[in-house]
């Protein structure tokens, strides 16, 4: 089988590997990059004027006194500021360094260089202007009440790498109460994205997601935010099973009543999951099961293969632990899993929230829509689910599209738009058309400014810094 | 550091079950305790310890928790002065609550006979039914019928779940236990 073997190879060598031993080239330590490269720029991102600064009378258009005109419109209506400004497109990436990749609780500014590559990637990906907001807050109710004192300033929040079960308290609280809208990538663009590619692999193997059995490995704030999607989507509550450290997740554990006080919202999917009321290991959740999603922790012995055997035919798994996925690919496959997805670009199927994040974000700024509800994640998963339907490839091996399919962006974008005028959350109102050309032109330009620079160097190419450089 | 609520028992709980009967949850009953549940009942008890505990320190669980409230079931079983009532899934006569309540002889103060409920559980998934009213409407019933005209109730400081419990039912805060370990 063509297909086995090709993965069996991907799986002993990485594709940047491969390229490297095609071109006789050693292969450099992306850490060691990482290190030299931030230091000799300075930096990954920076601010830029988008007006023409012919001389220096032009600033009396840009600032005062001609700006007092605008601020004075805008002090009228402060929508405004959308308009006149371009808070339409600003989002603050707002973290407390609580839980920074799997690095832990590391601190505010040592989250900086994440959250700087982040709007990197939302500049890039989806022209938005992303600025890293790393702040020194203890307790969820300073991260609120900051949050909501800068919500003037931006168009929408990216909250990242908040730790669980805080983040839950945040998000929530935060959709709450602002009026623009709130993203925790960790939870909805992780939620997002696992929906999308859970969606396709139950297409493949012919189920539907109402009739589905999955179980959930991990209950932290991705999985969570995944049984809470899921459940949106249209999977009955009770054909959800969860497990985590302690056993299979039901209302008659000995740790619901600490749960309730501590993490409602692995209480109340206590409460609402597991119809049949399993109780045990993972093994016993997984009888029956069509697919299992693990984000749990670091493999590869996490999930035994015989565990596997235990699930139905045609069986789906995601191991989206990071870096090393619960089990290997190779193994699950082997135990008769027919779809297997990871968190890895070095696997078939990555589960990846740059598949999502970027559009998301590219959406709702377009229609300075007031939230992100969940019926809009729910159109972007559908969306990204869609293009792989729509005669791009869609096989076991390509449950979703990959970041080089450049026209998923403003088709997932789009998507999101559409919704939030749909649901009358959205400030400014677009045809669907317009709205793909508005986020195609807003993407496009963010892309062709970055090659500009870099064609001028302006922006200095990578191969001119000497790596041995300190 | 532990609070006691108390209302002064009316016709009030008696309409309260009236009502109540009409929407109980199918399946479970509330009845006294009998012999044979004093390990399902003394494990409720245990889990409203560790859920005690889970509010303050000084509230860790002792490690003969089990034991010790299995225990305290059965003597309550056999004293007069004592009430146990459970509630009872039906089909599978599984107990999924318990409430124990002492009568107390007030000698300074009036009315003299005060129910103090000690002891209140409920499993999670049979908390948001009515089953709290109801368990709690019968055990000021079974109080009043010994004598009570004083109900009370006891939980920690820090339990908020509990104060909006009871002070939805009228119940307020009466005397104030502080607590400070050396």
């Amino acid at each position: 089988m063509a297909r086995s073997k090709n993965s069996k190879k991907e799986m002993r060598t990485t594709s940047r590997k491969r390229t490297a031993q095609r071109k006789g080239t050693k292969i450099a330590d992306p850490s060691q990059l990482a290190l030299t490269y931030s230091k000799y720029y300075e930096g990954k991102v920076q601010i830029i004027p988008k007006v023409p600064v012919t001389s220096l009378n032009d600033f009396s258009i840009w600032y005062t006194p001609g700006v007092a005109a605008v601020s004075l419109e805008v002090a009228k209506n402060p929508d405004l500021s959308f308009e006149y400004t371009n808070r339409w497109n600003m989002l603050c990436i707002l973290t407390d360094g609580s839980r920074v990749l799997g690095l832990g609780d590391i601190g505010p500014e040592a989250s900086l260089p994440v959250m700087e590559g982040k709007a990197l990637i939302y500049k890039y990906l989806g022209g938005v202007d992303a600025v890293p907001v790393p702040v020194s807050a203890h307790g969820p109710e300073e991260m609120i009440r900051f949050a909501t004192q800068i919500e003037p300033a931006f168009g929408a929040i990216h909250l990242e790498d908040i730790a669980s079960p805080k983040c839950f308290q945040i998000l929530d609280s935060l959709r709450e109460k602002l009026t623009i809208p709130v993203w925790h990538d960790d939870q909805q663009g992780t939620a997002g994205v696992i929906l999308a590619g859970l969606l396709n692999s139950l297409y493949l193997t012919e189920r539907k997601l109402k009739d589905s059995r999955i179980v959930l490995l991990g209950a932290g704030a991705a999985n969570i935010a995944a049984a809470r999607l899921v459940i949106s989507a249209g999977l009955p509550a009770g054909q959800l099973v969860l497990v985590d450290s302690k056993g299979i997740l039901n209302p008659e554990r000995q740790d619901m009543d600490q749960l309730m006080l501590q993490n409602k919202w692995k209480y109340e999917l206590a409460l609402k999951t597991n119809d049949e009321k399993l109780a045990g290991d993972l093994d016993v959740a997984v009888k029956g099961a069509d697919a299992l999603i693990a984000a749990s922790k670091p493999g590869p012995d996490v999930i035994a293969p015989s565990t596997l055997k235990k699930m139905n035919k045609d069986s789906i798994l995601f191991a989206l632990s990071n870096p090393v996925p619960e089990i290997w690919p190779k193994d699950a496959r082997e135990a008769g899993v027919r779809i297997v997805a990871t968190g890895r670009s070095d696997f078939p199927n990555q589960v990846n929230n740059s598949l999502i994040f970027p559009s998301v974000i590219r959406g709702v700024l377009d229609v300075r829509s007031k939230a992100i509800p969940d019926e809009a994640i729910i159109s972007a998963a559908q969306e990204l689910a869609d293009f792989s339907k729509r005669g791009h490839t869609l096989d076991d091996e390509h449950i979703l599209p990959t970041m080089m399919d450049r026209e998923i962006y403003p088709l997932v974008a789009s998507a999101v738009g559409e919704k939030c005028i749909q649901l009358g959350i959205a400030r400014k109102s677009m045809t669907q058309r317009q709205l793909r050309e508005r986020a195609r032109v807003v993407i496009e330009q963010s892309q062709k400014t970055i090659a500009k620079l870099q064609a001028s160097k302006l922006i200095a190419p990578m191969s001119g810094v000497r790596l041995d450089a300190k | 550091m532990s609070k006691k609520s108390s209302i002064e028992s009316t016709n009030e709980s008696a309409r309260r079950q009236k009502a109540d009967e009409g929407r109980k949850k199918p399946g479970v009953i509330i009845r006294e305790i009998k012999r044979g549940e004093e390990e399902s009942a003394g494990e409720l008890i245990g889990r409203l310890k560790r859920l005690n505990g889970e509010f303050d320190p000084l509230l860790k669980t002792s490690s003969n928790l089990e034991a010790e409230a299995r225990s305290s079931i059965k003597s309550a079983m056999s004293n007069k002065d004592s009430v146990v009532l459970v509630a009872v899934q039906e089909e599978i006569d599984k107990v999924v609550g318990v409430v124990k309540a002492d009568l107390i002889d007030r000698v300074f103060y009036e009315p003299r006979k005060e129910g103090a409920i000690v002891e209140f559980y409920i499993l999670p998934e049979f908390r948001r039914g009515d089953l709290g009213n109801k368990l709690l409407a019968s055990m000021v019933d079974a109080l009043k019928a010994k004598g009570a005209v004083l109900i009370t109730a006891e939980f920690p400081s820090q339990n908020e779940i509990a104060k909006k419990f009871y002070t939805k039912l009228g119940f307020r805060s009466l005397t104030n236990v502080y607590a400070k370990s050396y």
